[in-house]
């Protein structure tokens, strides 16, 4: 079958061609193994994230490495620009010596470190390397497990998180060194510290300029409402002179409106003023925080299991599945699963799939369907088999209308 | 999948780290050697001709140009491109097929959770697991799951006491689930009195009272093959039944009696029903990403709210769960309204459809649109899938 999928059935050319009969059957390994081509392509994340951080051990190391090599330069430098007594022009070499010893031991931990987390990188393009379709679905298994530990990690479900991937073998595969520096954020913003926030945001001063982020805007803001909730006034106007007016040129408005917290008090009832003193906004700031984290190391906004759980949900949901008899089979079947699915919209089909109501199984040209007189459809492999243990007998499971085996016949979908 | 450009890639970044971790060792190393010789000279020259200054100014000038320049842009450069790479060839944001206006209940997700975690047995990592989210409600299914594996377990050490006793218990609904678990089960009983036994006589019997009930025609083949096997029961595994007694005949009957457990006593699917919807997500995540990056550019479609997707997902087989009937001509879905009807060839098509062809009933015949025969209308009647 020579067709360019492209062009198919649009021009003249290809219409002249002999049109196939009957829709070619997919070959079952060539799809197969497209689709498994297909998922890989999801996992941006799973080789991304941790090459986030590998990249950014690589960088702190190396500008604290040339900072210490410069400064020992330059204190030769500065030896040798002045008149030192030998004594003393000794013993600031020696110490500088010693100094470039301990340099070597640091470049060799940092080293260390940074071979630790290129192996994980490796690891985890080895292990989208090993998926083939013999064994998807151990694969798709062990999937399941990341996406369930990267939702518990989000959520800061963290036992829980250490203990599926170690149960399931996934250590590597799993970021929770990365969500352990971001708990200790949370942790700190919970218990209403803005310290460790602002720490993160200075370490990580750079990308977050470049995404615009203004995540330390509103952690200073935040400390700022404070103040004026301890009635500190003048202490916080001596912070917002520091901390608030470099945000000015680009967020004037949000400063305006924070900034008259001071004439409103924490005790106001004005609804717009009355909000910013609502605990509320601490969650808010969690919130934000875990956006910016994750936007930094090349995650997903949303947990990945959201992601999945959300199309997935989509593709199955038919109107039959929300019907009383609906087969137990469909995940639609459950409860909980029609809860997630309600609100989303029902899936899209172009061509007919008939399910034999027996045997489950496709009806398709293998398994073709057939009528009873009632115009009720089952398999020809069903009803075969019911016709070999009755005698030839034929009764609809559903109504209890009987006939015979001879009186079927076939139906063609196409 | 080829995962050659990104391995490539990601080997450049390794070389370019490796390369500038010498080149800085490299460094230090020297600056520190010409540290010591400086030193030695200084302690060794006589006061007078002492000029510590020279000495050093000399030790700078090897110094004063940054040599890790060149190696760190290299390095640089890889970290900056490895990363473009890794967009390029996968999705970089999957999220783009994600409606933001729809939010899961969190409870109901954890939940779904924990019947996840109990179902494959990891009971302690279930409670673990609620006892974090602060779900205070137990799982309602963790009992029966204990259950389920206290069975699964005892097979693992070859006790099928529990398991035959469960079948036995549920033997109605499963032989009208179709499953052949119970038979599956004997078989395997059958096989190790067979082995256990000095004569083969205790093993007929136990076939006798259990097996023979189940010969029709689809096990008779397989009965046949246990008794054969009684031929060589002393050393099975050199005869052409070695395969009746490999481990994997255990680990399929486990299988079969975890789905109908789950089936029967939970109303499950016979698989997770997470891991179905997940694979079921996995398969559509990227027809519906690549929706998203066609029609983003051209037109907007209204994501969020639409009732029906756009685009056709097309799952596999096993994701099938009901009969679904499009009309070939209308390509539109049948419904109660508008049900299938076949023709007299046998062709089938919505009512709707048939409808328009014979002009709303004025023609009392019309031709088949996908074969040559004349379709007469009274004689088109409705299916039930």
């Amino acid at each position: 079958m020579e067709i360019d999928p492209v062009t198919n059935g649009n021009t003249d050319t290809v219409m002249a061609e002999p049109a196939p009969a009957m829709a070619p059957s997919r070959p079952v390994p060539s799809s197969r193994s497209s689709q498994l081509t297909e998922s890989i392509k999801l996992e941006h994340q799973l080789l991304r994230v941790p090459f986030e951080h590998y990249k950014k051990t690589i960088r702190a190391n190396h500008r604290s490495l040339e900072k210490e090599v410069s400064s020992v330069v330059s204190s030769v430098g500065d030896l040798a620009d002045n008149d030192w007594s030998k004594d003393v022009a000794v013993s600031r070499l020696t110490s500088l010596v010693s100094r470039l010893q301990g340099l070597k031991r640091k470049l060799e931990e940092g080293s260390n470190v940074e071979n630790l987390q290129a192996q994980r990188c490796r690891a985890r393009i080895d292990h989208l390397d090993s998926a083939d379709v013999e064994n998807i679905t151990e694969w798709n298994n062990t999937k399941l497990k990341r996406i369930l530990v990267d939702y518990m990690l989000r959520m800061s479900y963290f036992e829980t998180a250490s203990k599926l991937s170690e149960s399931s073998n996934i250590s590597d595969l799993v970021d929770i060194d990365i969500f352990r520096e971001a708990k200790k954020v949370i942790d700190a913003l919970k218990r209403r510290e803005v310290a460790s926030a602002l720490a993160w945001c200075a370490d990580n001063k750079t990308r977050l300029k470049k995404s615009k982020s203004k995540l330390e805007f509103q952690l200073r803001l935040q400390e700022f409402i404070e103040l004026v909730r301890a009635d500190s006034y003048k202490q916080a106007i001596l912070y917002a002179r520091k901390h608030l007016t470099p945000w000015g040129a680009t967020h004037m408005n949000e400063l305006q409106h924070v900034l008259a917290t001071l004439a409103f008090k924490s005790t106001t009832e004005c609804p717009k003023y009355k909000a910013l003193f609502e605990p509320q906004q601490w969650d808010v700031l969690v919130h934000q925080f875990k956006q910016e984290f994750c936007k930094l190391y090349g995650m997903t906004m949303e947990p990945l299991l959201n992601i999945y759980l959300q199309a997935g949900l989509t593709a199955l949901k038919t109107p039959y599945s929300f019907e009383e008899g609906c087969t137990k089979e469909d995940p639609l079947s459950q409860e909980s699963f029609r809860k997630l699915a309600l609100p989303l919209p029902y899936s899209k089909q172009e061509h007919s799939k008939l399910v034999c109501y027996i045997s489950k199984e496709l009806m398709d040209t293998e398994n073709p369907p057939q009528v009873l007189p009632n115009g009720y459809v089952y398999s020809t492999k069903a009803l075969k088999e019911m016709a070999d243990k009755n005698k030839g007998e034929i009764k609809c499971p559903r109504t209890g209308f009987v006939c015979n085996h001879t009186d079927l016949v076939k139906a063609y979908i196409s | 999948m080829e995962l050659k450009s990104i391995k490539d890639a990601f080997d450049r970044v390794v070389n370019k780290q490796k390369l500038s971790y010498t080149k800085t060792h490299e460094i230090i190393q020297m600056l520190s050697q010409e540290l010591d010789k400086a030193l030695s000279i200084l302690q060794e020259a006589p006061p007078p001709q002492f000029d510590h200054r020279s000495i050093l100014a000399d030790v700078k000038k090897t110094f004063v140009e940054n040599q890790l320049e060149v190696t760190e842009k290299e390095l640089n450069v890889a970290l900056t491109k490895y990363p473009k790479v890794l967009e390029k060839q996968l999705n970089s944001d999957i999220s783009k097929a994600y409606r933001h206006n729809v939010e899961f209940d969190t409870h109901v997700v954890n939940q779904i959770i924990a019947n996840f975690l109990y179902r494959q047995g990891m009971f302690d990592i279930g409670d673990s697991f609620l006892a974090e989210t602060g779900d205070e409600s137990e799982c309602s299914t963790r009992h029966s799951f204990v259950g389920m594996h206290q069975i699964v377990d005892a097979m693992e050490k070859r006790d099928l006491k529990p398991a035959l006793n469960w079948a036995a218990s549920n033997s109605e609904k499963l032989k009208q689930a179709r499953s052949d678990l119970e038979m599956k089960l004997h078989s395997l009983r059958f096989l190790e009195i067979a082995k256990e036994s000095q004569n083969s006589q205790e093993a007929i019997n136990y076939a006798r009272k259990h097996i023979a009930g189940y010969a029709d025609s689809s096990s008779l083949y397989e009965i046949q093959k246990l008794f054969c096997s009684l031929l060589w029961s002393k050393n099975i595994e050199h005869s052409p039944y070695s395969e009746l007694i490999s481990p994997s005949r255990w680990d399929h009957a486990a299988r079969e009696l975890t789905r109908q457990y789950c089936n029967l006593l939970l109303g499950e699917p016979s698989e997770s029903a997470l891991s179905i919807t997940v694979t079921a997500g996995t398969e559509a995540l990227p027809v519906l990403l690549k929706y998203m990056n066609v029609t983003a550019s051209s037109k907007k479609v209204d994501w969020q709210s639409v009732e029906q997707l756009p685009v056709a997902v097309e799952l596999s087989e096993e994701f099938q769960f009901h009969s679904v009937f499009v009309c070939p001509v209308s390509k539109e879905q049948a419904s109660d309204e508008n049900p299938p009807m076949m023709m007299s060839c046998g062709h089938v098509l919505c009512k709707q459809t048939i409808n328009k062809m014979s002009k709303n009933g004025a023609k009392s015949s019309f031709k088949c649109p996908y074969c040559p025969t004349d379709v007469d209308i009274s004689r088109c009647r409705q299916l039930h899938f």
